[in-house]
């Protein structure tokens, strides 16, 4: 009852015109920020923070800002997965699996619309959850050691064989060759530089934004300039079909599950929005896989990956706020601008400035309604993006990711990378090897390192520690359990698939 | 077709009246030699406000982020393109001269001019409140009873100055087996405080600043401040000093400018920099983030800066991180 | 290409044992590069031995239209501190238009009217700066 009444206050601190306008226009912005290829929420906050300042807001309504466009930019993500196959950042990677194959069918409105209930129910969920339980969870948490993560890890890359693909073993090579990019760049326990061939640019490692525009738009470009141009030339004819409510109604089983794994990851620290999306992902293909529709345009495959990076999201606010921990890329520029306002997030953060608390989770409650009331109607408008004829449209995309990329990281040396991702991901493509294990290798490759050198450094070296917890234990049992349902199920669709009454619906 | 045209005209129109109502473009930048978030990127965003809002520059200050290479990649830049550019200033701290007397930078010291230190955040060695180690000499007692049995963890990767304040004060306390103590890496001071809360480690060397919260919500517990006197804002935390073992370890945050620039741009740069100094609001801004306004400017502070490079380059040499 | 994953595999597995630090953590940094290098080995063997799929290159003229096109981001990103930007990136949407099929006249539209859009869109409204002129105008 008491977290009610300080909702309650928090609301009534949230609800001045000013903070409304704040509101409206950082969803709209941070919508737009997040469907622009190059520009997702790390940038697109950052970006502001220095536009709040120039505007000398206090530190609520410089948080009401900010947590609009973070919100509005995942909301955003997904418009570009949908409608050209090009994630707007990372987290949308999963989105394009079922997401593109929807559009191509002639079903982007129900897509956008599926995923903007989605993204509200998932966000909507973690913000719940973010209310009731955040201090308990986020102690919860800290038990999560290194070599619990290692296994979480281990987990999500044995269940990223399954997510699409012809070949098994090319999947599962796309993801070593990301977890291969992942190593580039300076050594985290050492320092030494791995793979940099003397090239101070790359001690930083390779920029995720940067390997993802250039595997999917630039490759875009080179797949389309090998057909015909006529062919080429015809953009999509899609004309706008209010999304239907008995398609978006049978998403929402797969919204509510997918939401709480998303949660769950997000509340561990480190793991983020990405991980929440991938595992939402493949645990509800096994979940729902039965006719064999994932990856040809099932509209569950497009709710599961956005519930589940919106949840992660509103979830590593939890670690963020009352640990002070970043759960990932844009909590730690959140990080950067609560204690930029002077507020230190912490243990004591939730006692000492309750205001300032309450008043983000409300702004977070009023940006979902607002981003879910802005976005159906917007789908119309998204919509017509298809009818611009692709010869202008893919250019433009290309030439919005690099000013994007370029104005964030001013480097001459990332749009060569850039480029050179481009080349990558059409020959890959040509080879028919899926790229999105390969952006989540690169995205968690790193962490599954660290993590696996942690625990290592705190046995000295005794490999036991990696199943010396209970966690981790748990985590194998199910990664086992998970491989062993995949494999059964890839024997019973053999066997159907074998049945020459059986019609597959293959699409490219 | 029409749409397109439709679409083009609409640019345009909006190129137009934007190009009309520019704002007054920025002439100083700032680069933070790190992604947007870091302790380089507080540096430029703050000093870069004050220095807006006091009137010492035209207009803004622009903050540019430039990671790479723990500030190489930026260090590298300036000296080859900006090297006489008198409107430009870097962030740096402690941790980017630990770099240098390593040898990871492309070039030495010198080639910047050092202009003024703003503030320091102060190392510390934490415990977990239920750690049966209550001062540094429990430490030091269980590290020479078995070394292995103390995990130890911190921000920096090994060698790193997280690390390096921890090995001098072990060294201080006579242990001399220094790869024999096991060191883990995080991403962050509050990512190791809360992974020694949750008892997968021991004691956690870093930056009072970032876990400053875990210490008033008693969740941790301080053996030592790594400072020659007690931080104003936590007088019961004793120093290092005064349980006998002499080692400091600041984290100071401050300038570097152009090596190319005049005498006289950069004796303005001081003079600037120490105005922002005495400002309330630097010393607001320090405060809340958990520095200790510490002022050093001008060639005071490139003595400084030489005298701790060689420091660092000893030490490092010392415990075998560089031959 | 099954081969050439397995020549750049056993690269990344020859580089990997040269990392080596005199100081540092118990596992080093060359044993997670080591692992995932080896089971990469293993797999792009694996497709030499037994190949899926087939590939279709596309046809000469193609592949030209292709690297024309790489070649016109590369320009752009090589010029772009002398052209400035809106000059270069009117230029990129521009060849790069006319490359996809684009009719002239409207490709030469699309790429000034969104050259000038995108500069007042990022170096004006959201405040990261852009070089308009460039160093041979400027």
């Amino acid at each position: 009852m008491e977290t009610l009444s300080l909702l309650g206050h928090g609301f009534s601190v949230a609800v001045s015109p000013l903070n409304l306008l704040l509101l409206v226009s950082g969803c709209f912005a941070g919508t737009l920020i997040g469907a622009m290829p190059g520009l997702g929420p790390v940038n697109g906050v950052a970006i502001l923070i220095p536009l709040t300042f120039a505007f000398g807001f206090d530190p609520t309504s410089s948080l009401i800002l900010l947590s609009a466009v973070y919100y509005g930019c995942m909301y955003g993500g997904r418009i570009s997965s949908i409608l050209l196959n090009i994630p707007g950042d990372e987290p949308a990677v999963m989105t394009t699996l079922d997401g593109y194959p929807m559009a191509q069918k002639g079903q982007a409105s129900d897509a956008l619309a599926i995923s903007g209930v989605a993204s509200f129910i998932g966000a909507t969920l973690a913000t719940i959850g973010l209310t009731l339980f955040a201090p308990l969870l986020a102690r919860a948490a800290i038990h999560f050691g290194p070599a619990d993560y290692f296994a979480l890890y281990c987990m999500a890359f044995a269940t990223i064989g399954g997510i699409a693909g012809v070949d098994p073993r090319k999947t599962l090579l796309s993801a070593l060759i990301g977890l291969m990019i992942a190593t580039i760049g300076l050594d985290p326990g050492t320092g030494i530089p791995r793979y940099t061939f003397n090239s101070f640019e790359l001690y930083d490692g390779v920029d995720a934004i940067v390997a993802l525009v250039g595997l999917f738009a630039i490759s875009e470009i080179l797949i389309l300039l090998e057909k015909r141009l006529v062919q080429a030339n015809d953009g999509l004819r899609v004309r706008f079909r209010m999304p239907r409510w008995s398609v978006i109604r049978h998403t929402l089983p797969a919204s509510g599950r997918a939401s709480v794994i998303g949660f769950l990851a997000g509340i561990l620290p480190g793991a983020g929005a990405s991980l929440g999306s991938v595992m939402s992902y493949t645990i509800e293909k096994q979940i729902s896989n039965a006719r064999n529709t994932f990856g040809k345009g099932d509209p569950r495959g497009v709710a599961a990956p956005e519930s589940g990076n919106n949840a992660a999201s509103g979830g590593a606010l939890i670690p963020m706020l009352s640990l002070g921990v970043p759960g990932s890329g844009t909590t730690a520029v959140m990080l950067a601008m609560l204690i930029t306002l002077n507020v230190q997030p912490g243990p004591l953060l939730f006692e000492k400035q309750p205001d300032l608390v309450w008043g983000l989770v409300a702004s977070l409650y009023m940006a979902n309604f607002t981003l879910l009331i802005l976005n159906i109607p917007m789908i119309g408008i998204f919509i017509r993006i298809l009818t611009v004829p692709t010869w202008a449209l893919l250019p433009v995309v290309v030439a919005i990711s690099f000013v994007g990329v370029y104005s964030i990281s001013n480097s001459h040396f990332d749009l060569y990378l850039m480029i050179g991702f481009g080349l990558l991901g059409y020959v890959f493509r040509k080879l028919d090897i899926t790229l999105v294990p390969m952006v989540l290798g690169l995205l968690l490759g790193i962490d599954m390192e660290n993590n696996l050198r942690r625990a290592l450094s705190i046995s000295g070296g005794d490999y036991s520690i990696l199943v010396a917890s209970p966690i981790a234990v748990t985590l194998y049992a199910l990664t086992a359990l998970f491989l062993a349902v995949s494999v059964w199920l890839s024997l019973r669709d053999r066997r159907r698939q074998a049945d020459p009454a059986h019609q597959g619906g293959a699409l490219d | 077709m029409k749409k397109t045209n439709g679409l083009i005209a609409a640019s345009v129109l909006a190129a137009g009246v934007m190009l009309g109502s520019a704002p007054v473009s920025a002439a100083t930048e700032c680069i933070a030699p790190s992604n947007p978030g870091g302790g380089w990127d507080f540096t430029c965003r703050s000093i870069g406000r004050i220095l807006g809002d006091l009137g010492l520059v035209d207009g803004t200050v622009q903050v540019t982020n430039k990671a790479g290479g723990v500030g190489a990649v930026t260090f590298a830049y300036v000296a080859a393109e900006r090297n006489d550019d008198p409107d430009l200033i870097v962030a740096t701290s402690t941790v980017g001269i630990t770099q240098i007397a390593q040898g990871r930078y492309p070039a030495p010291l010198e080639t910047m001019r050092y202009a003024a230190m703003l503030g320091a955040d102060v190392g510390v060695i934490a415990v977990d409140d239920e750690s049966p180690l209550q001062s540094i000499d429990d430490l030091m007692a269980a590290i020479k009873a078995d070394p292995s049995a103390v995990v130890t963890a911190g921000s920096s990767s090994a060698g790193g100055w997280d690390h390096i304040r921890l090995l001098l004060l072990a060294q201080a306390g006579g242990f001399e087996d220094l790869k024999a103590l096991r060191w883990v890496q995080f991403d962050g001071g509050s990512d190791a405080v809360t992974q020694m809360m949750g008892g997968q480690i021991d004691v956690v060397s870093t930056d009072l600043g970032e876990i400053a919260g875990f210490v008033e919500s008693g969740d941790i517990r301080i053996l030592a401040a790594l400072s020659d006197d007690p931080i104003p804002a936590f007088p019961d935390i004793p120093t290092a000093k005064s349980q006998g073992y002499d080692v400091t370890g600041y984290n100071w945050r401050g300038l570097y400018i152009p090596g190319g620039v005049s005498d006289e741009t950069y004796d303005g740069w001081v003079e600037r920099l120490k105005t922002v100094y005495d400002s309330a609001e630097w010393q607001d801004a320090a405060t809340g983030s958990g520095l200790v306004p510490i002022w050093r400017g001008g060639s005071e502070f490139e003595a400084y800066v030489r005298e701790q490079e060689k420091a660092m380059a000893d030490v490092s040499r010392n415990i075998g991180i560089i031959e | 290409m099954g081969v050439a994953i397995f020549v750049i595999a056993a690269l990344y597995l020859w580089q990997a044992r040269g990392f080596q630090a005199n100081f540092g953590d118990i596992l080093g940094p060359s044993v997670f590069p080591t692992m995932i290098g080896l089971i990469a080995l293993v797999l792009s063997a694996s497709l030499v031995i037994a190949p899926s799929g087939s590939v279709s290159w596309p046809e000469p003229r193609r592949i030209a239209r292709q690297a024309a096109a790489l070649a016109v981001m590369g320009l752009y990103v090589l010029f772009l501190g002398q052209l400035g930007f809106p000059i270069a990136t009117f230029g990129l949407i521009a060849a790069l238009a006319v490359l996809m099929g684009g009719p002239v006249p409207q490709s030469l539209a699309v790429g000034a009217a969104l050259s000038l859009g995108l500069f007042v869109l990022f170096d004006r409204l959201l405040g990261l700066p852009l070089d308009l002129l460039g160093s041979w105008f400027g």
